[in-house]
């Protein structure tokens, strides 16, 4: 369980990002980060992973603040993806998967054949076998970043962050990407946390929505209750109707013109 | 590889010498020939093959630690630092006073000033890579202003032996200090390869490696230290020899990748290579006049980004 009270965040010579965040997250959850470009999703997860340190407020998982955590400790908790990962790099696709094995090595202790068989199980989970000897510089964006989901599963932790993992992709990719994350979540018992634009593919695969707006927690719920409070309206500045998609029976929303 | 490395230690051992002298080596060895090769040929490769070593690994590093592919060791301004270190040794005739170790030694400490200049400018806030490189060029700056004003003050007697330090040279070399500085460059290699592993990290960008567990600051402090260290070593003991950190690394990440675990004992032992072939060159060239092995490098790595340039380009 993750426990975020009263947190307030900010850059170095910025204003105020993030301002009273609190909210609760249990294991196993599927939770979506919505809100406006600007409005914080970001600096959220980074405050999660202790990327960046709140100046107020605290963040505990299992009741232990993060702060007090070794810092490898907690990478072994949190895996995180961020919006920019530096993959033009001439690194195999195994190698490269391999580093999200380094919670788990040191300065003496170097991949082990444990971390080697972990490697080749994320492999056959995510289909990757065509591409394990190819370089990463020399994918698509989209088999780049299942290369970079299967990175952070190698981190073997229960919590798992994703920061827009679905951007510039097309909708098959962005329904196989979701879906791979879908599996951690059902088949391997994962939390996820993740920041989206689409609302309605939000609500399709999150069970639960915080919506940020300037920094602050405007409602969080299931995606019906976000879809039904009206302040997304407000935020976005747009009429929706809402609809509830026939087969997953979620709610959707469609824009009026 | 092997052969690459006995055909360049068998031309730098022969380099020079008559057609007479290179037969007789292999049929009736001549003891002065011999003894010219145990004490001055033999000691000088070793001291090559440690400044390419030490100066390659280094660049290699550093241009993942800046995140910049252009940095080498001479980038952080340590070179400046050694420069204004043999400058003021020179200036002062320390050598005939204290010994002739002076020199290397204020070379050395000039390196280590430097580096604890760049060091404390660039940890006062949070690490960043700009910060580091733009300290490292305001020291690099300012020491070779003292230098070139040192220069214009020193006596003409002085002035050909320190330009020819400056342009890199192996003319001062004594046992003890082959020791001391190859048990530190080796050492330190052995250091920057056990940290392949945070390098490749750090490799992903500071908020992916963060997640992985890597202290950045603290691993960069320290991959900063040890790669100042060989530098600063390398420097006091062959003078100011640039290019070979910057375009080793960079043929070696082209041929072999970025994996470090594989490139920095692959640069280091290109770059031990790179610079003996480099010394031979400028053994044989305006021979019997040995020229500063510096001019080869610098010659030979403008026509590397020359040859990059118009790559592109095309």
């Amino acid at each position: 369980m993750i426990q975020v009270q009263n947190v307030y965040a900010k850059y170095i010579n910025n204003t105020n990002i993030l301002k009273n965040c609190s909210f609760t997250i249990n294991n196993k959850d599927f939770v979506g980060i919505i809100g406006k470009n600007g409005a914080g999703k970001s600096t959220l997860l980074k405050v999660l992973c202790r990327i960046l340190k709140p100046y107020l407020g605290n963040i505990c998982i299992e009741y232990q603040d993060i702060q007090n955590l070794h810092i490898k400790d907690l990478a072994r908790k949190i895996a995180f993806l961020p919006q920019y990962v530096n993959t033009n790099l001439s690194f195999s696709v195994f190698d490269f998967i391999l580093l999200g094995r380094y919670p788990y090595m040191n300065t003496l202790k170097w991949p082990s054949q444990n971390d080697y068989n972990i490697v080749n199980q994320i492999i056959d989970l995510l289909h990757l076998y065509k591409l394990t000897n190819k370089q990463i510089n020399q994918l698509s964006y989209g088999e780049t970043q299942k290369v970079l989901i299967g990175q952070v599963i190698a981190q073997q932790t229960d919590i798992i962050i994703f920061d827009e993992p679905t951007a510039h992709l097309d909708i098959g990719s962005q329904n196989k990407i979701l879906k791979c994350i879908k599996q951690l979540n059902e088949k391997y018992n994962k939390t996820i946390i993740l920041t989206l634009h689409d609302l309605n593919i939000a609500s399709e695969f999150c069970n639960k929505l915080i919506l940020l707006n300037n920094g602050m927690i405007c409602k969080q719920g299931t995606p019906l209750e976000i879809f039904q409070c009206g302040i997304i309206e407000k935020i976005y500045n747009i009429q929706f109707v809402i609809g509830t998609n026939p087969i997953s029976n979620k709610p959707y929303l469609v824009p009026i013109n | 590889m092997l052969f690459l490395l006995i055909l360049n230690i068998v031309l730098a051992l022969v380099v020079g010498f008559d057609k007479t002298v290179v037969k007789s080596l292999f049929i009736h060895a001549n003891k002065n020939i011999m003894q010219m090769i145990k004490y001055i040929r033999i000691p000088k490769i070793i001291m090559i093959c440690i400044t390419g070593a030490g100066l390659s690994a280094s660049g290699c590093v550093l241009q993942t630690v800046l995140n910049n592919p252009l940095a080498e060791p001479f980038t952080l301004g340590i070179s400046g630092g050694a420069a204004c270190g043999v400058i003021i040794s020179l200036l002062f005739n320390l050598s005939s006073r204290v010994g002739f170790l002076t020199v290397p030694f204020c070379a050395f400490i000039g390196a280590i000033i430097s580096m604890l200049i760049v060091s404390i400018l660039s940890s006062r806030k949070t690490f960043n890579h700009h910060t580091m490189i733009l300290s490292g060029m305001i020291v690099s700056y300012m020491f070779t202003s003292i230098t070139l004003l040192a220069f214009v003050l020193s006596p003409m007697d002085t002035l050909y032996m320190t330009f020819n330090w400056l342009m890199g040279s192996f003319s001062i070399f004594d046992e003890r200090l082959i020791i001391i500085a190859s048990a530190i460059v080796l050492s330190g290699i052995i250091l920057l390869i056990l940290s392949s592993n945070v390098l490749n990290a750090i490799y992903l960008g500071t908020d992916k490696s963060k997640t992985f567990g890597i202290n950045i600051e603290r691993n960069v402090k320290f991959l900063f230290f040890v790669t100042s260290l060989i530098t600063a070593t390398v420097v006091s003991i062959s003078g100011i020899i640039g290019f070979v950190g910057l375009i080793v690394p960079n043929i070696c990440k082209s041929i072999f990748g970025d994996n470090h675990s594989i490139i920095i004992p692959m640069s280091a032992y290109s770059g031990a290579m790179f610079l003996l072939a480099c010394d031979t060159i400028s053994t044989m060239i305006f021979s019997p006049i040995i020229l500063p092995i510096g001019i080869i490098t610098n010659i030979l790595g403008g026509i590397f980004f020359l040859f990059l340039l118009i790559q592109k380009k095309t």
